[in-house]
This record gives C-alpha cells, structure tokens and sequence, in this order.
C-alpha cells in the first residue's frame, strides 16, 4: 500500500474515531437550543425594560414620549427626597446646581444613566439656544457636517464591505475554534496513544509520516465537519429567528472569490497548526502534567498580530504578515478585505505557506518518529530540534 | 531448510549503552526461532531492528521470505506482537481488528471476515461490538494476538507473548504457536521464560548484554545439559542446610527462591543419587524428596552466570 492510501487510511480512522453522529447532533441541539432561549430572553427583556422615575429639582425635564425615563418634580425638603429613593418612589433625584451642573443621588447604580444625560443635553441646548437667539434651523446647519460619498470603482464593494468584515471575523474565530480543537484532540490522542503503548504495533506496520500525515488530516477533517456543524447550527438559529420574530439577515453580498480564499486559508492555517501540534504533542508524555502545555496559546499570536494589519491594511508590516507563513491565514483574508492585495502577492503568500506546511509536516513526522518511542521523559527543546534534522532511524519503509 | 532471515554481524547503540554487539544468526522457513535472555539482554532491540522500527548502527540484515531478496521485512508477510502492547481501548473489537487488517494491506471484507474467524476461533465472537476495554486482560491479549496475525504473515515475530499471562493463558499461546507452526508459518519468538519456550523453540540463540553466549537446536543445547538430576529437598528446618553442604557428594545447595524450605542440590560427577538421600534423611529432617530431569533453563542460567563472571574478570 503506497504512501497515501496508507495515510488516507489512518485518517479515516482518526476521524470516525472521535466523529460520532450522536454527538454532532446532540451539539447541535443544544447549540441551537441555547441560542434560542439566549435570543428570545433578550428580546423579551429588550421590549420589556422597567421604566425608571427620576425627581428634578432646578429643572424642569418633560417625560419622553416612549422613553423608559419618567420624570417627576422633586420635593423641596432634602428628607423628603431620600424618603423617595428609600421607599422606591423614584430611582434618582436630579438637582441643578447654581454653577450650571448636575447632581444625580441614587441607590443605585443608574442603568438609565445615558437615557437621562441625553435628556438634560438636549434641554440645556435649547436653553443655550434661546440665549443666543439664533433659531434651531440656523444651529443645525452651522453644525452640519459635509456630506462625503464614498464610491468604489468596483460597485459591488459597497454592498459587500461589510458583509465580507463579518464574514472574515467569522472565519477567523470559526478558525481559531477548530484549530483549538484540533490541538486539544491531536494531544489527547497521541498521549493517549502513548500512555496505551498503540504506537509501537503501528510504526511497525507503517512508516511515521504515512501515520502523522493521516492524523493530521484525518483531525483536520473533524475540526472542519465539527465547525460545519456549528455554522449549520448558526443559519438554523437565524432561520428560527427568521420565523419566530422576523429576524432578517442583511442584504449584503460576499464576493465568492474571498469565500474562496477564506475557505483556502483556513484549511491551510488549520494544516498547519496541525502538523506543528502533531509533533508537539508525540514529544510529551502527558499533558496534565507537561510542563510545556502553555504552548498551546501559539496560534493566538498571528490572530492578535493581525489586528496591525486592521490598523493599515497596506503598510510594510500588514504586507509581510500577510505572506509570512505563521501569519499570512490569518492577515491575508483580512488584507483581502480592506485592501486590494495583488494577486501575485495572494499566489506568494499561498505558495509560502503550502510549503512552509510541506517542511513543518516533514520535520513533525522525523520528531513523532523518535518522540512517539520515547517514554517516561521528555525531551528538551534542543533535543526536538536536534531531530527535526535527524535521518530516520527506521528502516521499515511500510505496506 | 534456507534461511528467510539472516543477521550479520548487527550493532546498536543508545549513547553508552551497547545494547546489541556483533550479533548474527539465521532463521530458516517454518522454524520457531527462539531469542532468550535476562531482562536487558538486549532482545527486544534485535526485535525492533527486525520489524525496522529501529535502524542498526552496523552490520546487515537479509530477508527472502518470498522470491526477492531485501533488507527489510514486508509489512504486508510479517506479523509482530510487540512487547509494549497496546489496543485502542474506546473502539470495539471489530472495528479494531479490521483496522489492523486494512494497515497491513488487507482489503476492508476480508480484514472483517478474517477476524470473524479468529474471533469465533479464540471464542471472543460474542464479544466482537465491544470496546476493548471491557474485556478481560487474557482476552485483550488474544485480540492484540489476532492483530497481529489478522493477514495470515509468512513470518510471525513475538516479542514476550507470555509476559502477563495467568498460567492457563500461557498454555493456550503455546498451543497456538504450535498450530501456527504446523501451518507453516516461521516464528521468531523472544522471551525469558524459558521452559515455556522449550516446549515449542526449534532452534535457540541465548543472549547476554547485547551479545550470543549460546545458540543451537534445543536437541543439541539438551546434549550440552549437565546429565546430572537436581534433588529438591523440602528441609523441616533451614539452619540445617550446613550439615547437608558437609556431604562428600555435594557440589552446590540453591536455596529456591520461591519456596525458603526447599534446597535444591547439585552433586558431583558421577556421585549416585541413592547414597546421597539416605545419608541426607539420617543428618538433617527432611519433609519431601523429588528429583527433576535436566532442563535449558539450567543451562541458561549457568551460560549466562558465567558471561557475567567472565565480563566482571576481563573488566577488573
């Protein structure tokens, strides 16, 4: 059986061995279960807010028509006022100073708090208005600003800017989840094949890199189909929200050459990480008493670097994040979206990282051929080193 | 019988560790090829660097068990139980065996159909939706056993297949390296028990710190014994063991480990059995008398008492 077969083989395996029906769906359930009741709670609670009364004293505020602040004149005896607050008459005691300014006393923390500045805002610039004796029509256009019209020369950008934000932002976390969970599988289960002495029946059957290689993939494939779920879930829920309150998703478009890219990138980040945690975890024994779990925060970096790149998608550092391997799945999308890479540099930055996973899953299979057989220590990081450079130890080149 | 298996001259080291030096031996078709030692010896690497989990330093290995001639075993004719064993223990029976099957070349129906008979075989068929964890530790070593030899391999290398086992289970393992002798397929069996090995091991090699003190047919290793019978004493009272070392006949008096009652003695060239026992239950209280055939084991463990001397002699 030649190498990919081989590989092929180990995947599926890895895949149904942790892919089960029962609990996509029973995840998928409750994902939309708690989705559901998490929306209708704020719906009910957004359309239901408690209305609040404030008494005023120095000022005289009339209640908004529909607004959740109803204001009330405030006794003129200080005790009589605290009396309010403590019998729960009002929530706050709005008292204007002889310098202009505000006092609120409350209980509480004000919740309204915004609500109620906007209201004395509003009140106090009309005073100032009527002071100045310039009429409203005049303030308001003094203050207005000039309109400017942003026009794409590709007109379909103005319907899609937003739509492919959120669409990238989705697939960065959606990414970030399936390569933590990636990891978290990868290192339970070569651990755990360790701890259960698998691997010694298997390296004598096929070589190491058919193995790592299938595992790679084969948890990859799980990661994605476990993340599917999760989106199937998502468009379910906002489907029942659809229904249920007329929920309606934004007209917006996503250019189908950034899914594309989108779905390019994330499979190739999530190859990536892959292999690097592959090879990671045959070189520890146990990952509850490793001592070198926190190397599992890694794939955060290139997520918090990109933020640079949100910053000025076009300056030198945005530009070299987004064809530096580690970082490129993570900056190229976001570079794609605010920016117009070139396509010379969307080939680069691929054809870097195809081969930067290339020479990862090389090295990751030298050090899971020698960390896979090693127990009861780990090995130091120089030793790992040391070894992704090693010619193999094996001579069994497999079926 | 032409060789299938030959090392030449073989070495590996691990940092200062010399774990095999020098080591050659053939293994001819149909054979069972028994590797012994003490814990150490160094049989489990020569194992790995059969299976090719482990490269040599030095020397070659050549392997025809078909028509080509390489310096690998193919996977897809060699069946290795390893001496780490291990099963995935959340998958079921089945599910298992045929995923051992298809990694040694096995189409998906025929690996399944092949572990089907096994299992029915070794009995375990009612149990074949099971995970393997919930079976027993004998019957997990039977389903690690059909792993192993699930694609039918012309060569079968069993590294410590008696380690762990309850006496009946040995008895069964034997039975079954018999049967798959008898069928033709080779064995290369690596163990430190060695009256069980005995029993089916055509030929021997006997290792020692990474190195051969002894090889041979069991026949020949059996001419080579000491023809002299062991006596077992079961003595009413140890301190008297002193008295017993004062009869002319008596070369050396081995306490049995196991059993601090019982003296096993060796006599001299050509001194008989009978005068010895009645002088023994005249001078010390003696509460059962048994004598056993010559065994390897014996022999074993005097070969490799006297490697060590001799290595501690050339080393001092």
């Amino acid at each position: 059986m030649n190498h990919s077969k081989l590989s092929l083989l180990v995947a599926e395996w890895e895949f149904r061995r942790y892919f089960k029906w029962k609990d996509q769906v029973l995840g998928l359930m409750f994902f939309v279960v708690t989705g559901a009741i998490s929306y209708g709670v704020s719906r009910i609670m957004g359309g239901e807010r408690r209305p609040v009364t404030v008494a005023t004293s120095g000022i005289e505020l009339a209640s908004p028509a529909g607004g959740r602040v109803l204001l009330v004149p405030a006794p003129a005896d200080s005790g009589a006022r605290v009396a309010m607050l403590g019998d729960g008459d009002a929530q706050g005691i709005l008292t204007r100073r002889g310098d202009g300014t505000f006092d609120l006393l409350v209980e509480k923390d004000p919740r309204y708090l915004s609500e109620l500045r906007a209201l004395v805002a509003n009140h106090v610039g009309r005073e100032r208005l009527a002071a100045s004796g310039l009429k409203e029509s005049e303030l308001a256009r003094i203050l207005a600003p000039p309109e400017v019209k942003v026009h794409f020369t590709d007109p379909n950008r103005a319907r899609t800017g937003k739509a492919e934000k959120i669409a990238a932002g989705a697939f960065q976390g959606l990414v970030l989840l399936a390569v933590f969970t990636s990891m978290a599988y990868l290192l339970t289960g070569i651990t755990g094949e360790k701890q259960l002495r698998v691997t010694e029946s298997i390296t004598a059957i096929i070589p190491p890199q058919a193995w790592i290689d299938g595992k790679i993939l084969g948890i990859c494939a799980y990661s994605l189909a476990s993340i599917c779920n999760m989106v199937v879930g998502g468009l379910l829920l906002a489907f029942a929200a659809k229904l249920a309150w007329g929920f309606s998703l934004p007209d917006v478009l996503v250019r189908p050459g950034v899914i594309l890219v989108l779905i390019v990138y994330s499979i190739l980040g999530l190859l990536l990480w892959n292999a690097f945690f592959a090879a990671f975890a045959s070189t520890i024994d146990d990952p509850n008493t490793s001592t070198r779990t926190s190397i599992m925060f890694l794939p955060m970096l290139p997520v918090v670097m990109t933020i640079m790149v949100l910053r000025d998608p076009d300056d030198l550092t945005a530009r070299i994040l987004a064809v530096f391997p580690l970082t490129s799945p993570s900056a190229m999308p976001a570079r794609l979206i605010l920016s117009n890479p070139t396509v010379l540099e969307i080939l680069v930055s691929v054809g870097l990282l195809a081969g930067t996973i290339w020479l990862v899953r090389r090295m990751a299979g030298r050090v899971f051929e020698i960390g896979m057989l090693m127990y009861g220590k780990e090995p130091t990081m120089r030793e790992v080193l040391r070894w992704t450079s090693a010619k193999s130890r094996r001579v069994n080149p497999g079926v | 019988m032409e060789p299938v298996v030959q090392f030449d001259r073989v070495g590996k080291s691990f940092g200062q560790h010399r774990a095999v030096d020098n080591l050659s031996f053939s293994v001819r078709r149909g054979e069972v090829f028994a590797l012994l030692g003490p814990n150490g010896a160094g049989k489990t690497t020569t194992v790995r660097m059969l299976v090719g989990v482990i490269r040599p330093d030095e020397g070659r290995m050549v392997v025809s068990l078909d028509s080509r001639t390489t310096e690998v075993l193919p996977p897809d004719k060699t069946g290795y139980l390893p001496e780490d064993r291990g099963l995935y223990r959340d998958i079921p029976v089945l599910r298992t065996l045929v995923y051992f099957g298809r990694l040694r070349g096995l189409e998906k129906d025929e690996a399944k159909r092949r572990a089907v008979e096994w299992l029915e075989r070794l009995q375990l068929l009612d149990r074949k939706d099971e995970r393997v964890d919930a079976l027993s530790k004998g019957n997990q070593q039977r389903v690690q056993f059909i792993a192993s030899l699930i694609h039918k391999p012309a060569l079968a290398i069993l590294d410590e297949p008696f380690t762990g086992l309850d006496p009946l289970s040995q008895e069964f393992f034997l039975s079954l390296v018999s049967e798959l002798r008898e069928a033709g397929t080779t064995i290369i069996l690596s163990a430190h028990q060695m009256d069980l090995v005995e029993r089916v091991a055509d030929r021997v090699l006997l290792m020692n710190k990474g190195r051969e003190i002894l090889s041979g047919s069991t026949e020949e290793l059996h001419g080579r014994l000491d023809a002299r019978p062991r006596i077992r004493l079961t003595l009413e009272d140890m301190n008297t063991v002193p008295a017993l070392r004062e009869d002319p006949d008596v070369e050396d008096i081995v306490i049995d480990s196991d059993d601090p009652n019982e003296a096993q003695v060796t006599l001299r060239d050509g001194a008989a059995v009978a005068p010895f026992l009645t002088r023994a239950v005249t001078r010390v209280g003696v509460r059962s008398i048994s004598t056993e055939p010559p065994r390897l084991h014996d022999i074993f463990v005097r070969a490799v008492r006297e490697d060590d001397n001799r290595r501690s002699g050339s080393s001092a």
